[in-house]
């Protein structure tokens, strides 16, 4: 099944029970605000967790209905994350949204060893957009949290990735290794792990995609340029993922494709035993519901 | 296309040219009966540098006319590389060719900064190329002489020596195997990382005129029958013509357990030199020397 816009995440989440999403340290119009929205649209079923004076203030100011949802009051945030941390291993919910507490607090608890969500694997973050000049959804990796992966850490955020897109229906998802060139070069390093991964790849060592690269941006969007530079590619002109060299051009591209080509996206980080969205308050009303709708979505 | 190496004679013939050829330090009985083979053949003259009393002695010993060469005296065996390297560097000669000189020496003269006749920023290297009767074609192999272990730079110069060797025994788009203990891509094997980086740059145009496939083991390089029952999918499949390897120590004895046990013939030559260079071992017989008097006819 191939995702043209991020509303088609809809048909996956309809088609099955649906998932339940702890807020931790609930007391936030941010997330509060999201949270609310895909329960009225039956995306999700939302368990809060935090103060649950301050929680109810801000719905009500709001206008924010939340009567029949269940809240659990912890007036405590670092308590309130570990609350939802357990809530999550323990089974009792499927998804874990980040509230008014830091990322680092939260993700602390979550690589908790005794009751944490650790299953080995790197978190890694994978953002989907939905841009008017492409003709599918396109995922990108990794923006927002490996910093300057190496090559077992790119390893790790592309199985997270494909792992995640078979969830979403992708049967054998296309992945372009981006760099500034589509040669190899020895003084740059993306080329070289390119490389490595395509062979890898080839080698079945890295499953259930087709990885090519390096590949320039456009000869990954773009069949055209690609043919146009000689290019023979699997992938070239039909990515499905796109693997960034690392977190800063990871980062600029993504804020690119939202600000100037007006791109709708959704994200959530991947590696935990269950989706995690992180949204920010810079996040748009409608980025934040796509990323509950995608975690609903890639949740098991 | 030249398929045994007593056809590279058949093709040099048909060159009908003469090569002027440089024996150092020549007082060799194997030696001298190669080169006087190619002499009576009409397609050499010869230059043997060395103890002129000796080589006489040897010529009447095996009923060779003196008068089949011209004899120049040396004192030492590093006169005699000098000497017959100089004569490469001023156009007195065409090939430079060891006699019973050390290999080490010898190469020292052929690489001397000022003296020598290595191209500039070329890599030195040598390509061997074996004929085997288990074998359905001829096989080039690298490095087992000059270089003990190449990074990926002396791994591209070996392989586009090899490229260009086999080209000219009529092989247009050689397949090329980048030999390793098996075809997966490996963190405790280094060679692996050069290979998948080398067989990208094939992919993307970077080294030209080949098919090229590794890490690969030598039976998914030279044996059809390994590629269907491991399911491998290679474009080299089991019928490679260049074999690239990954140290000195791999492919010396690949060559040489051949000639023991498998009637393996072999005809090699230095490359990254003005002239082509001949250093055949000591204990090699006359009719291993004579192709390769052929072969760097043929290169000439």
């Amino acid at each position: 099944m191939v995702l043209k816009t991020l509303n088609d995440l809809n048909l996956i989440v309809h088609g099955g029970p649906k998932k339940k999403l702890v807020l931790a340290a609930a007391q936030d119009q941010h997330s509060l605000g999201a949270v609310v929205k895909a329960w009225k649209e039956n995306i999700i079923e939302p368990i809060l967790i935090g103060d649950k004076e301050v929680i109810q203030n801000i719905c009500a100011s709001n206008n924010y209905d939340i009567s029949g949802v269940r809240i659990i009051h912890e007036p405590d945030t670092d308590m309130s994350v570990e609350m939802a941390v357990r809530m999550v291993s323990s089974k009792q919910a499927d998804i874990l949204m980040k509230g008014k507490v830091g990322t680092s607090t939260l993700l602390k608890c979550v690589l908790n060893k005794e009751w944490g969500l650790r299953t080995g694997n790197l978190l890694s973050h994978i953002a989907l957009f939905e841009v008017e000049t492409y003709h599918k959804v396109i995922a990108v990796t990794d923006v927002a949290m490996n910093i300057a992966p190496n090559l077992q850490e790119k390893i790790a955020i592309v199985n997270n990735s494909v792992a995640c897109l078979i969830k979403l229906g992708y049967s054998i998802p296309k992945i372009a290794v981006l760099g500034a060139v589509e040669m190899v070069n020895e003084n740059m390093e993306a080329t070289l792990h390119a490389a490595l991964l395509s062979k890898m790849n080839q080698r079945d060592q890295i499953k259930n995609c087709i990885i090519d690269g390096p590949l320039a941006f456009d000869n990954a969007i773009s069949l055209e340029s690609a043919k146009h530079k000689g290019i023979k590619s699997e992938v070239a002109g039909e990515t499905d993922l796109l693997l960034m060299p690392d977190i800063e051009v990871g980062n600029v591209l993504y804020k690119s494709l939202v600000f100037f080509a007006k791109a709708k996206v959704a994200s959530i980080i991947l590696g935990a035993m269950v989706p995690i969205v992180l949204t920010s308050r810079s996040d748009s009303e409608q980025a934040k519901f796509d990323s509950i709708l995608l975690s609903a979505a890639a949740s098991k | 296309m030249i398929r045994t190496l007593s056809q590279i004679e058949e093709k040099v013939l048909t060159l009908k040219k003469t090569y002027r050829i440089a024996v150092a330090w020549a007082q060799d009985i194997n030696t001298i009966g190669a080169v006087y083979k190619a002499v009576n053949k009409g397609f050499i003259e010869a230059i043997m540098i060395g103890k002129s009393s000796e080589i006489i002695k040897i010529c009447k010993k095996e009923g060779i006319g003196v008068n089949s060469f011209k004899i120049i005296d040396s004192e030492n065996e590093n006169q005699a590389s000098l000497e017959a390297v100089r004569m490469a560097k001023t156009g007195e000669a065409d090939i430079v060719m060891k006699g019973l000189v050390g290999t080490d020496r010898f190469l020292k003269a052929v690489m001397d900064k000022e003296k020598g006749i290595m191209i500039p920023n070329n890599t030195l290297s040598y390509v061997g190329v074996l004929e085997i009767p288990a074998y359905h074609k001829l096989l080039f192999i690298t490095d087992p002489a000059v270089i003990p272990f190449p990074d990926l730079e002396q791994k591209i110069a070996m392989t586009g020596y090899a490229i260009e060797m086999a080209r000219r025994f009529g092989v247009e788009k050689p397949k090329i195997a980048l030999i390793g203990a098996s075809e997966k891509m490996s963190g405790h094997f280094n060679n692996s990382v050069d290979y998948a980086i080398m067989c990208k740059m094939a992919d993307r145009g970077q080294i030209k005129n080949c098919i090229m496939d590794g890490p690969l083991d030598i039976f998914l390089a030279c044996d059809k029958k390994s590629i269907e029952i491991k399911g491998v999918e290679t474009p080299v499949n089991g019928d490679a013509d260049i074999l690239v390897f990954p140290s000195l120590e791999s492919c010396n004895p690949f060559y040489k357990g051949l000639m023991l046990f498998a009637k393996g013939e072999l005809a090699g030559l230095i490359r990254g030199t003005e002239k082509p260079v001949i250093v055949m071992s000591r204990s090699e017989s006359e009719i291993s020397k004579y192709f390769c008097i052929t072969l760097s006819c043929l290169m000439a």
